[in-house]
């Protein structure tokens, strides 16, 4: 089970409007030894609730520093503080490292790869081609990147300060949905047909060993689409889909004005990793909640009663279970609840993560 | 900018690629599917591993070695992509009691313990070393079957790990194929075939039973793509073929 790791800001740079780059220095370093292409996942609270969200790292494995790029989503909640409200000398707190956005390098090889970015998709790219380019002296990278418009294209002249140092082994097509272009093609949309088009005249898909692909759905899926109609195989393409999917704001969860009345109390002993704490809360928190608050490490991750993470089983009294999507049948009859969708119903409840 | 649900995406071939973008449902199936890999692997390894001493030579021992170390490694790869999710991989592999087995006259049909997410076969015990080789063929035939459908799921870290996987079992299953070989010949037909008459139905019941409505939803995510039905026919026909080859019957 991966642990959250206390991360310095030490710079935040505005790349566009409504991006920053954070470079971030980890108490322990040996923790945060990434590999080009992977994201950190994030913790931050918010009126008392836990965000976690996924970044992808834009710095090169030789660079010798973390850089995360976070571009600001409309109702974002951790988006939109990155970029307004951190500051440098602020701590973050990530995971190490994940993801399996990239392939091995190897010094030797003599290998294409084409990458398709779609705005803020760049980030892992620009990681996959700053190591790539650096690695495998004699492995060349095609980026097709799409942007709403020239203002919207992030990290624009770092990639071309990196055309310019590796010479004549990167190239970039900029595809531009508004901003027309001296030619027809690098306008509109990066569509199934677009890319069809791209591969009859300027890139030579025959010769391409691996393709990237991070971005919006219905970009992923045209171009691997289009991919797989040339000829790459399921293991030739690399895929990361790209944030849009999380929600900005998790609702506040709905807390008894009665809260912390004596009636309403109860017991709750709590088993986990091999420790029983005892605890007095409110019947309105979940036992989840109750064991969180109280300083205990409970397992969650989805809150909403389908991943089973949170799996405890009741060893006495009684609780409710609001809802359940994850756990069978026979497992209910055995005692086990989803401790994120139970609150007591007894007093005194006991509970176990271990079981 | 372009908008489309996960949903969408998924049910029109999407791939996902970290705990960060699957949906809550998803993740659920997901997990079911992977903790079911896991302790398939965890428990056929652990149950193999106590008939290691029981190979009639050094070239039988080495094999049924090497798939043991071969099917922990095979759970340990995706017991992994688990810990993506958040769960505790080491207090995992020690959850259950992995070489625990029932008795070899229980009838669970496809039911699961209570225990773990291993498929019902895994629950049955093994008896000497004959009766092991018969079903390593018969289920490593199956895994083989399953693992061709998995490959294409859309969580593509797991897709990768499966793919990797994939040639291992295979050649479980080959190796399970030389071992009936040599026992065939030196006579044991009769006993193997009252192995397969065991194994054939608690293997084929690992298909499960094709519940319409759970395989349109996991088709929809792209977590299942054949139908249980035309994979035990698949199944049927390469184990068969396979038994064939040695002189036994499928039934």
């Amino acid at each position: 089970m991966a642990k959250f790791h206390p991360l310095k800001v030490t710079d935040i740079h505005h790349t566009i409007r409504d991006a920053v780059v954070l470079t971030l220095e980890p108490e322990d370093w040996s923790a945060f030894d990434f590999i080009q292409g992977q994201y950190l996942t994030f913790r931050q609270d918010f009126d008392g609730e836990e965000l976690r969200r996924s970044y992808s790292i834009c710095a090169g494995k030789g660079e010798g520093k973390l850089q995360v790029g976070i571009k600001r989503v409309d109702g974002g909640a951790f988006s939109t503080w990155a970029n307004e409200e951190l500051k440098v000398g602020d701590t973050l707190e990530a995971m190490p490292p994940m993801g399996g956005f990239y392939t091995p390098l190897d010094a030797g090889a003599e290998k294409q790869y084409l990458g398709f970015a779609g705005g803020s998709g760049i980030t892992p790219v620009l990681s996959l081609i700053k190591t790539t380019l650096e690695s495998e002296p004699k492995s060349n990278f095609t980026l097709v990147y799409a942007n709403r418009g020239v203002s919207s294209i992030m990290f624009r002249e770092e990639l071309e300060d990196l055309k310019n140092i590796y010479l004549g082994r990167l190239s970039v097509i900029h595809v531009l949905e508004q901003d027309a272009q001296d030619i027809e093609l690098f306008t509109g949309r990066v569509t199934e047909e677009k890319c069809a088009q791209l591969f009859r005249s300027w890139i030579d898909i025959e010769s391409i060993d691996t393709a990237f692909i991070c971005g919006p759905e219905p970009m992923m899926l045209g171009i691997a689409k289009a991919l797989r109609e040339h000829g790459l195989s399921e293991g030739q393409i690399k895929f990361e889909l790209f944030a849009s999917a999380q929600p900005g704001r998790l609702k506040a969860p709905v807390r008894s004005q009665a809260a912390g009345k004596a009636a309403n109390q109860a017991e709750i002993a709590v088993t986990l990793d091999g420790a029983t704490q005892t605890i007095s809360v409110s019947k309105d928190l979940t036992i989840l909640d109750a064991a969180r608050e109280n300083a205990m490490d409970a397992p969650f991750a989805c809150k909403a009663g389908v991943c089973s993470t949170c799996r405890c089983r009741v060893i006495e009294g009684e609780v409710e279970m609001v809802k359940n999507h994850a756990l069978e049948d026979y497992e209910v009859e055995k005692g086990y609840v989803l401790s994120c969708q139970s609150f007591p119903v007894t007093d005194r409840v006991v509970v176990d993560y271990d079981q | 900018m372009m908008d489309m649900s996960i949903e969408d995406y998924l049910s029109q071939g999407g791939v996902l690629s970290s705990p960060g973008n699957v949906p809550p449902r998803y993740r659920a199936e997901l997990l079911k599917l992977m903790a079911t890999f896991v302790d398939s692997n965890l428990a056929g390894a652990a149950g193999f591993a106590d008939v290691i001493n029981a190979g009639p030579g050094i070239k039988e021992r080495i094999a049924a070695a090497k798939i043991v170390l071969e099917k922990t490694d095979n759970a340990d790869k995706v017991l992994k992509i688990m810990g993506d999710f958040g769960v505790d991989e080491r207090r995992y592999a020690n959850s259950h009691p992995w070489a625990a087995r029932l008795e070899r006259s229980a009838d669970i049909g496809a039911r699961r313990s209570e225990h773990d997410m291993r498929l019902a076969v895994f629950n049955y015990p093994l008896e000497g070393w004959s009766d092991t080789v018969v079903m390593n063929l018969l289920m490593g035939t199956a895994v083989v079957v399953q693992l061709e459908d998995m490959a294409q799921v859309s969580y593509q870290p797991l897709a990768e790990a499966f793919r990797a996987i994939l040639p291992v079992e295979t050649r479980h299953a080959e190796l399970a194929l030389e071992g009936l070989e040599r026992l065939t010949s030196e006579g044991q037909g009769a006993a193997l075939q009252e192995s397969v008459a065991y194994w054939w139905p608690r293997v084929a019941a690992s298909f499960g039973k094709g519940d319409a409505e759970r395989f349109a939803a996991l088709k929809a995510m792209g977590l299942r793509h054949a139908q249980s039905d035309a994979q035990l026919a698949d199944w049927e026909a390469r184990a068969a073929a396979r038994l064939e080859t040695v002189g036994l019957s499928a039934r």
